[in-house]
C-alpha cells in the first residue's frame, strides 16, 4: 500500500523534473538500443545457421566418423580418404555399443557423369545404407527410397536429388527410366524432396543415392567406406558416446598409444555449438560499445540524480518531517532512478526493433522478432537503473532533515 | 500529552568543544494546552522543538509523547509518530516546488495507512480558506496563501500536537494575523499547539510562556490573562 503510494510520487516526480528525467534516459536509450539490435541479429542468424545445418545433417542425435585423422579438406570422397574405415567397423559400432541406434555407410565421390539419353550432369554420388533416409529424416517426394532386398541383392537401383531430376529429367516421369552412372544402368526408383541450402550455402540437391553395397561391388570397387553415420539413443550423452566410438575403433584398428587415431569422429551438435558461439569479433566490439554506453547511461543517471538529491534537499526535509522514514525515502529515489531507466530501455527497444526492421530490409537478414533479447534488453535497464540508482537514493536518506528544512 | 525529564541536547564534533543546546529542560504540556516557547536566537528553542517534533533525539532525559518513551526510538517507529501525531508548520513554509497546492496538502498521506484520499485534501485547503487555489503551484501563491497551505498540510491526518516555528517569521502584519487567527482555532478545536517565536506580540496567543535562555528554561508561566496586542 505504501510502496504503491510512494510508486506514484516517484511516477509523478519524473514528471516535474521532466527535462531531467529525458537526459537522464539518453544513454541508456542508446546502449540498449544497439544492444536490442545485436542481439536480435545475432539470435535471428544464429538460428538460421542452426537450421542449414539441420538441413545438412537432418538431425542432431548423430556421430559421423571418417577416415583419416586430423583435418582434411573438403568432403571426403573416395579419391581423397586413406581405406582405413570398414564396412566391419560399421558393423562393430552398430552391434557392440548399446548407446547406438543404428549406423549408416557411406561412399561418395563426386564428378562422376550421370547420364540420361542425350543429357548428362555430374552430381554427388553417395552408396548408403538404407536407413539414411531416417538418420538424414529426409523425404522421399516421389517413388521409394532404398530397400534392404535391394541392398542385399547389389540392385542397381537409384534415388536423385531434385536437382538431378531437373537437369536430366525437365519434362518427363523419372520413375522406371534407366541412367547410367559412369557406364552402369540404374533405374529410378525415387525422387527426394528438396531440402534446400546447406551451411555454406551451397545446393543439398544435387545428389544420386544408391544402395551401399551395389555402389562398393558394381560401381566403385572400393571396400571402404568414406563416412559413417551412427545414431545415438540418448542424446544428452553424446559426447560418452564419441569416446566410446573413437576408444571401439582404435582397439580394431590396433592403434596403441603414441599412434594416432587413423579416423576422425565428430560430433554434429558440438561442431554446431562451435560455429554459432557469439560470432564474430565486430559482434564482441559492438557488443562492448553498447555495455559501454549503457555503463556511462548508468553513470549519468548516478551524477544527475545525486544533483538532484542535493538540489532537493527540502523535499526529502519536507517528506521526513510528514513521517517519511529512511527507507521510504531510499524507495522514491531508487523507483524515479528505476523509472528513467526502464523509460530508456523501452525506448532503445523501439528505436532499436525499428532499426532491426530497416537493417533487414537492406541484408536481406532475416528480420526474426523475438522476445528474449528483448526482455533480456529490458532487464538490463532495470538493473542498471537499479545498480546506479543505489547511490544516490543511499544519499537522499541520509540527508538530515533538520538542516533541509531550516535552509 | 508531553512530558520532559531533564531533556539535554549536546553537539560534538571531534576536536571541537561540545555544545550544550539544552540543558536538563523538564516540563509537561497538558492535552489542549497552547504553549509558547521563547528565547534569543541561539536559545536552543529550535532544538527543543526538534526533538519534541520527533525530528531529533535527545542526548539525555526522557520524553514521553502521548504515554509513550519516544527518546530511543529508531528511524521507521519515530517517522510513524511524525505521520501519526505531529503536525509541523516552519517559518519558510517549506512547500515542494513544482508541486500543486492539493498535492503538497496530499503528501502526508503517502506515508500513512489508507489511501491518498484527494476529496481530504480538498476539504483540507477550503478549511483554510484556498478550496479554489488547489491547482495553483507555490511559486504563485502569495506567503500567507503558502503558509495557509502549509497548515492544511499538517492537519490532513489530523494530528494531536502542532508545532509551529516561527509561523508569522516571513508574513506581513494581515497575513500574520490569519494564521495566527487559524492556529487559535486549531486550538479552540482541543489541538496541543507548540509555538516557538521570539515575537512577544506572536506569544500572546498562548495560554503558557516558557522563555529560554542558554538551553535552560529560566521561566514558565502561564498567561491567564491574556494581553494580547494586534501582531
Amino acid at each position: 500500500m505504501k510502496a504503491a503510494k510512494i510508486a506514484s510520487e516517484a511516477l509523478r516526480n519524473t514528471g516535474r523534473y521532466r527535462l531531467r528525467a529525458v537526459l537522464m534516459t539518453l544513454g541508456i536509450l542508446v546502449g540498449i538500443s544497439s544492444l536490442a539490435v545485436l542481439s536480435s541479429i545475432g539470435e535471428a542468424t544464429k538460428r538460421e545457421t542452426m537450421q542449414r545445418f539441420k538441413n545438412m545433417m537432418g538431425t542432431f542425435d548423430t556421430i559421423i566418423v571418417r577416415p583419416g585423422g586430423g583435418r582434411s579438406r573438403g568432403m571426403p570422397t573416395l579419391v581423397n580418404v586413406p581405406p582405413t574405415l570398414r564396412f566391419e567397423d560399421a558393423n562393430a559400432i552398430a552391434s557392440e555399443l548399446p548407446e547406438i541406434k543404428s549406423v549408416a555407410e557411406v561412399q561418395n565421390a563426386f564428378d562422376i557423369d550421370v547420364q540420361y539419353r542425350a543429357r548428362t550432369t555430374s552430381p554427388a554420388v553417395f552408396g548408403v545404407s538404407p536407413n539414411w533416409l531416417a538418420l538424414r529424416s529426409e523425404d522421399v517426394g516421389d517413388g521409394t527410397f532404398l530397400s534392404d532386398e535391394q541392398n542385399l541383392s547389389l540392385a542397381r537401383v537409384a534415388v536423385l536429388g531434385t536437382d538431378v531430376r531437373n537437369g536430366l529429367f525437365p519434362d518427363e516421369n523419372p520413375l522406371g527410366k534407366t541412367i547410367r552412372i559412369a557406364t552402369v544402368p540404374f533405374q529410378v526408383i525415387g525422387v527426394l524432396k528438396s531440402r534446400g541450402a546447406g551451411p555454406a550455402g551451397a545446393t543439398l540437391d544435387n545428389i544420386v543415392l544408391i544402395p551401399i553395397n551395389t555402389a562398393s561391388r558394381r560401381l566403385f570397387n572400393r571396400d571402404f567406406l568414406t563416412m559413417l553415420i551412427a545414431e545415438v539413443k540418448d542424446p544428452s550423452r553424446s559426447y560418452e558416446t564419441t569416446e566410446k566410438v573413437t576408444a571401439l575403433l582404435r582397439e580394431r584398428h590396433h592403434l596403441r598409444p603414441p599412434a594416432l587415431d587413423d579416423f576422425t569422429v565428430t560430433n554434429p551438435a558440438a561442431t554446431m555449438a562451435q560455429v554459432t558461439r557469439a560470432g564474430t569479433t565486430l559482434n564482441k566490439i559492438l557488443t562492448g560499445v553498447s555495455l559501454m554506453a549503457l555503463m556511462i547511461g548508468g553513470i549519468v543517471i548516478m551524477a544527475l540524480m545525486s544533483i538532484a538529491v542535493s538540489e532537493r534537499r527540502k523535499e526529502i526535509g519536507v517528506r521526513r518531517s510528514v513521517g517519511a522514514g529512511r527507507g521510504d525515502i531510499v524507495q522514491q529515489f531508487l523507483l524515479e532512478a528505476v523509472l528513467v531507466a526502464l523509460a530508456g530501455g523501452v525506448a532503445g527497444v523501439v528505436i532499436g526493433v525499428g532499426g532491426v526492421q530497416v537493417l533487414a530490409r537492406f541484408q536481406r537478414l532475416p528480420h526474426i522478432l523475438l522476445w528474449q533479447p528483448i526482455a533480456g534488453a529490458i532487464a538490463i535497464a532495470v538493473g542498471t537503473g537499479v545498480l546506479f540508482g543505489i547511490y544516490p537514493a543511499w544519499k537522499a536518506s541520509r540527508v538530515d532533515p533538520i538542516q533541509a528544512l531550516r535552509s | 500529552m508531553i512530558r520532559v525529564e531533564k531533556l539535554s541536547k549536546t553537539y560534538g564534533r571531534n576536536g571541537y568543544p561540545a555544545v550544550e543546546a539544552l540543558k536538563e529542560a523538564t516540563f509537561q504540556v497538558v492535552t489542549g494546552e497552547f504553549l509558547c516557547v521563547r528565547g534569543a536566537s541561539g536559545s536552543g528553542k529550535s532544538t527543543l522543538l526538534n526533538i519534541l517534533g520527533c525530528l531529533d533525539q535527545p542526548s539525555a532525559g526522557v520524553y514521553w509523547l502521548d504515554g509513550e518513551d519516544v527518546s530511543h526510538y529508531s528511524d521507521a517507529p519515530l517517522s510513524r509518530v511524525r505521520n501519526a501525531k505531529i503536525g509541523f508548520i516552519f517559518q519558510s513554509f517549506n512547500l515542494l516546488p513544482r508541486t500543486t497546492a492539493l498535492e503538497n496538502v496530499e503528501i502526508p498521506m503517502v506515508y500513512g495507512h489508507g489511501r491518498v484520499d484527494r476529496k481530504r485534501a480538498r476539504q483540507a485547503l477550503e478549511r483554510v480558506g484556498l478550496g479554489a487555489r488547489a491547482d495553483h503551484f507555490p511559486t504563485e501563491l502569495s506567503g500567507g496563501e503558502q503558509q495557509r497551505v502549509a497548515i492544511a498540510r499538517a492537519l490532513i491526518n489530523d494530528p494531536a500536537l502542532i508545532l509551529a516555528d516561527e509561523p508569522t517569521g516571513n508574513l506581513d502584519g494581515k497575513a500574520a494575523s490569519e494564521v495566527m487567527r487559524l492556529l487559535e482555532d486549531l486550538h479552540t478545536e482541543g489541538r496541543t499547539i507548540v509555538l516557538v517565536t521570539h515575537d512577544p506580540a506572536v506569544a500572546a496567543y498562548a495560554s503558557r510562556e516558557i522563555l529560554l535562555q542558554d538551553g535552560a528554561i529560566v521561566s514558565d508561566c502561564s498567561l491567564g490573562a491574556r494581553n494580547r496586542g494586534e501582531v
